[in-house]
């Protein structure tokens, strides 16, 4: 290990590591690594030969990368994003488009009362008070001009103020088309009209390292053909200033999932693109980076079994909490406050263990559910529609006794505008759940967001097991931990990505060149 | 001793005979891309494998035109999804050279090749009624994906979407 200063216990800390990073390696995700040698820590060998050469290398091109490189690329660098996959974009081009930011001139215009201590207040609650709150606190107070960025530089239009649930206000700017795609397109575009090199197909295989454990560039595998690792060349591309890393995060890596969070084995799908897994992470780890909040990963409780994805289910369900009721059908009773955080709803329905129901009347359907995500879901089977309960109840082997005692137990309780039961949120304008036809659709939690990822500072540096930053190495995005705590709020994921990757483009690029 | 040694040796030969024979027998049987081949005669690449179904006619000198005659665009008897995108070209006149270029090793081809012949507006155009929602454009990435994604030209054509979605498109 040459001349590595470290206390025993760091030693043994990071044996401890080497032996479950093997472990973990051993899974297909990991595979690709490649570094899986018996000599698999920090300082592999350097190349005595670069393939290409950067200032700066940005590994992912969601909002994250592109943020970093387009600052990256106007302070002055030579810049270059690679990308794993055939296609640009990762989570951020198929997200619903929500970008939370306090204090907006859209706010305004709406009558919204907002500042950025409320929403760091939020982010703060619903993170259980886990986020770093130095971190939390740049999101917040960046957020504002984040979205002013994206609007008058990148060119990205946002058209709708929409709320989200652990808000105290409506903060949640949608783009025009609502998906994330109008922004990382135009972030696309301006990149590459300034001069950033965008470069698909091509994943990082290992960082390397110089004798003093600085980040001097990376191992890649060119022409890649995701999920094949056995595609691909090597090459050796150099960072000369740095290496950012904005690689997402990992929930659709079932064998990482499950070390952290054993419960989330193949029986859960995910609401992210394939690529979403955590072989840069662990190549970082692998580099003395340290990770935090791995265990927490979010699940969304608004999904459904019966369709891919994220689907047409949340649009219906998270319309009809507070006025339909959310069944067990196997007992045909409630068991959860439908109104409760993510968190809390999903590990009630876990804990059920098969998907349960969400349901609502013609009404509550009518007054809260968008048409056209109605009309999707039934097309494609997920929402079902019933004539009367005894119906329902026959097309989920709901016992119908049971089941009509406890709707109508429901149905007063909408009326008292109280849940003794649970403490669900009745909202003033619920009523009783009597007007045909029914409609109704399962529920069964999926692998949303992984809130835990490599700890970074103030400047977006990823700090290393000796608690210092490691020199050479930025991270922005959902890879790094710390931002959310316990649990992500709704759209301020984008925020986070923008904010953060604008710093660690531009601090990247105050480094000393190496050489 | 002499004759236990001659038949050691024998059996030895006729293993390693037998074992080649198979390996060529293998190769020999997995189709080759040849590129002097004519498109329509199927045995010049996939020797005596049967590709066709019984009873189908001499195809030797079919081109495209002569293959669709028969073969409706959609139906049972569509070819759409059943042959690769080489196969079409190929029936359709198009070279190997004519996407390759002129190369003694050929490479893969970048879908900016595609966009010489074929036209991305008048294709999403083409394409718009198509249910549940059209191929050729989406929110996500609009129009511009890489055509190979899906239409892969040497192995069975993939549906891209469907990583997410459950949209069931027949891939030409």
């Amino acid at each position: 290990m040459g001349k590595d200063s470290e206390s025993p216990k760091e030693v043994s800390r990071r044996d401890f590591f080497k032996s479950s990073a093997m472990a973990v390696a051993a899974g297909a995700a990991l595979g690709g690594i490649g570094l899986i040698s018996k000599d698999a820590a920090a300082k592999e060998a350097i190349p005595k030969k670069w393939d290409e050469s950067y200032d700066v290398v940005i590994i992912g091109s969601g909002f994250a990368g592109f943020a970093a490189a387009i600052e990256a690329k106007i302070a002055g660098a030579n810049v270059i994003v690679i990308e794993k996959m055939p296609m640009h974009g990762g989570n951020s081009i198929i997200n619903g488009g929500d970008f939370c930011a306090a204090g907006t001139k859209m706010q305004k215009e709406a009558g919204v009362q907002d500042s950025p201590e409320l929403m760091l207040k939020d982010m703060l609650k619903a993170g259980l008070y886990l986020n770093h709150p130095d971190l939390a606190k740049i999101v917040a107070y960046g957020s504002k001009d984040a979205l002013e960025w994206c609007e008058t530089y990148i060119g990205a239009k946002f058209a709708r103020l929409n709320f989200h649930g652990g808000h105290s206000v409506k903060r949640a700017h949608q783009t025009i088309n609502a998906s994330g795609s109008e922004l990382v397109n135009k972030m696309l575009s301006k990149a590459r009209e300034i001069g950033v090199k965008v470069q698909t197909r091509t994943k990082l295989e290992r960082f390397i390292l110089n004798e003093n454990n600085r980040i001097i560039g990376i191992e890649a595998k060119k022409n890649y053909r995701f999920p094949d690792e056995n595609t691909g060349t090597k090459a050796f591309i150099k960072a000369s200033k740095a290496v950012i890393i904005a690689s997402g995060g990992f929930a659709r890596d079932i064998n990482l999932r499950k070390i952290h969070d054993p419960r989330l084995d193949e029986r859960f799908e995910s609401t992210n693109h394939p690529g979403a897994t955590g072989e840069a992470l662990m190549a970082a780890c692998l580099a003395r980076a340290m990770d935090v909040h791995m265990d927490w990963i979010q699940l969304g409780p608004w999904t459904s079994p019966d369709e891919k994805g994220f689907g047409y289910v949340p649009l219906f369900c998270e319309r009809l909490v507070g006025y339909g009721p959310m069944i067990n059908p196997k007992t045909g009773k409630r068991f959860f406050k439908e109104t409760g955080n993510r968190k809390e709803r999903a590990d009630a329905i876990i804990l059920v263990g098969t998907p349960v129901l969400i349901m609502g009347d013609t009404y509550a359907v009518k007054k809260q559910v968008f048409p056209n995500a109605l009309e999707k879901g039934i097309e494609n089977g997920s929402i079902k529609k019933f004539d009367n309960l005894d119906d329902l109840a026959k097309a989920y082997n709901i016992p119908v006794a049971a089941f009509k005692e406890e709707i109508a137990r429901w149905n007063s309780y909408v009326e008292k505008k109280k849940d003794p039961d649970f403490e669900c949120m009745i909202f003033p304008d619920a009523k009783p759940m009597v007007e045909p036809p029914f409609y109704a659709a399962r529920l069964w939690p999926k692998v949303h967001h992984t809130m835990g990822g490599l700890v970074i500072n103030k400047d977006a540096q990823v700090i290393g097991f000796d608690l210092k930053p490691i020199a050479g190495l930025y991270a922005a995005g959902e890879i790094t931990g710390g931002i959310h705590g316990a649990v992500r709020l709704g759209g301020v994921a984008m925020a986070d990505c923008v904010v953060f990757g604008r710093i660690a483009g531009k601090n990247a690029v105050k480094e000393n060149s190496w050489g | 001793m002499k004759g236990l040694v001659f038949n050691k040796t024998a059996i030895l030969l006729c293993v390693t005979l037998l074992f080649i024979l198979g390996i060529v027998t293998i190769i020999m049987a997995a189709p080759q891309r040849r590129v002097d081949a004519k498109p329509g005669n199927c045995m010049e690449c996939h020797g005596s494998e049967k590709v066709l179904s019984t009873g189908h006619p001499e195809t030797t000198n079919m081109n495209l035109k002569e293959c669709l005659s028969c073969h409706t665009e959609k139906g049972k008897e569509s070819l759409r999804g059943k042959i690769t995108g080489s196969h079409t070209h190929g029936l359709a006149g198009i070279t190997c050279d004519g996407c390759h270029g002129k190369k003694d090793k050929y490479e893969a081809v970048e879908f900016d090749r595609c966009l010489k012949c074929h036209d991305v507006d008048r294709l999403v155009e083409k394409t718009s009624k198509i249910k549940p929602t059209n191929p050729h454009t989406s929110p996500h990435y609009g129009k511009d994906l890489d055509c190979n994604l899906c239409h892969r030209q040497h192995a069975r054509s993939e549906n891209y979407c469907n990583q997410c979605h459950d949209f069931k498109f027949i891939v030409p």
